[in-house]
């Protein structure tokens, strides 16, 4: 069995696909006692679960840790996971609850919104701010957000824009993530109204 | 699937779904599976005496709400003789019912207190023989 190489939504979005079978079957011979078989689990989400765990803390060694206390948490209870919904749904939910309340008891280190430096141009007309510059200060202003607000767009990013997938993710109702979706933009958008009001020129 | 793509977010979605990508280190299925190992090799929680503590837990409810009772009584008394004072003018009358209070609360204090000390000796023996198993 191939780890994943990476953990890009694409890959995320056929994994669950393609690897709920397997999954099923590894659930089920862990718990007829088959410890070992576990390892397939681990293997085949490794990578999304530690990506997931670094677009919350942005620490790799904290979203190890993170990932790695979400798959015990996932062994100690995969008898109740009701095979109603997809493993890797179930997995994501309990990762994401995880995850939350470890921020929650130990906040990733964040500038205050107010703080993040606003670019002085930023298109890049003849130069200007670079995209890395850009794509890091848009990062920075996401992680300063409220947790509610900051939670929703992970999710739905991580999830490939799916409000679906990150609604069962947060535990919550699809409506409640897109008013948080919602909010949470108009509020980068008045951060950083340069970056992102004015339409982008396309690249040849 | 949901999508929720606006023409205006076009600039924010490209930057936001462009987020860097880690790689977990080598060493890391295995430290996972090898938590896993350990957890699957402790023994299982040790599960609450409750066939001891039941009984100890019965006791200390039924005190608790005789305790309760009593005192729902004394607090009545008081103001059904505080009620037939309010015909007396006299000052010493008026006293009456105060004095009454002080004897009742002195009462429901004595309850109190005898309650409290049975929970504690409940709690005592529970963790005693919660201990001893352990």
């Amino acid at each position: 069995m191939q780890p994943p190489v990476t953990a890009s939504c694409h890959t995320i979005e056929a994994e669950s696909t393609l690897s709920a079978t397997e999954d099923q079957s590894d659930v089920e011979r862990v718990l007829a006692g088959d410890i070992p078989a576990f390892e397939g689990i681990v293997h085949r989400w490794q990578g999304p679960l530690v990506n997931l765990a670094y677009r919350f803390c942005h620490d790799r060694g904290r979203a190890e840790e993170m990932a790695q206390e979400a798959f015990l948490r996932a062994y100690r209870a995969l008898a109740q996971w009701r095979k109603d919904a997809v493993f890797s749904t179930w997995l994501f939910a309990l990762a994401t609850n995880l995850y939350r309340s470890e921020l929650r008891r130990i906040p990733a280190r964040t500038v205050p919104l107010e703080d993040v430096p606003e670019p002085r141009d930023a298109r890049p007309s003849d130069g200007g701010l670079e995209d890395h510059d850009r794509d890091v200060t848009v990062r920075r202003a996401v992680g300063a957000l409220p947790p509610k607000y900051r939670e929703a767009l992970i999710l739905f990013y991580f999830h490939e824009m799916d409000v679906s997938t990150a609604a069962r993710s947060l535990g919550l109702p699809e409506g409640t993530v897109k008013a948080r979706l919602s909010r949470g933009r108009e509020m980068l958008r008045s951060k950083l109204p340069q970056l992102l009001a004015v339409p982008r020129l396309k690249e040849a | 699937m949901t999508r929720l793509i606006e023409p205006e977010e076009d600039e924010m979605n490209r930057i936001l779904s462009r987020e860097e990508e880690i790689l977990p280190s080598s060493g890391f299925a295995a430290s996972v599976m090898d938590a896993v190992r350990r957890e699957a090799a402790a023994p299982p929680p040790i599960p609450f005496p409750w066939k001891r503590a039941l009984p100890i837990l019965v006791a200390g409810g039924f005190v608790l709400v005789m305790v309760f009772v009593t005192l729902v009584v004394a607090i009545a008394q008081v103001i059904r003789s505080s009620a037939s004072a309010q015909f007396s003018t006299s000052l010493p009358s008026m006293l009456t019912p105060i004095f009454a209070l002080q004897r009742n609360l002195g009462n429901a204090a004595g309850w109190c207190v005898l309650a409290l000390l049975v929970a504690f000796i409940s709690a005592k023996l529970s963790m005693r023989l919660a201990g001893g198993r352990a």
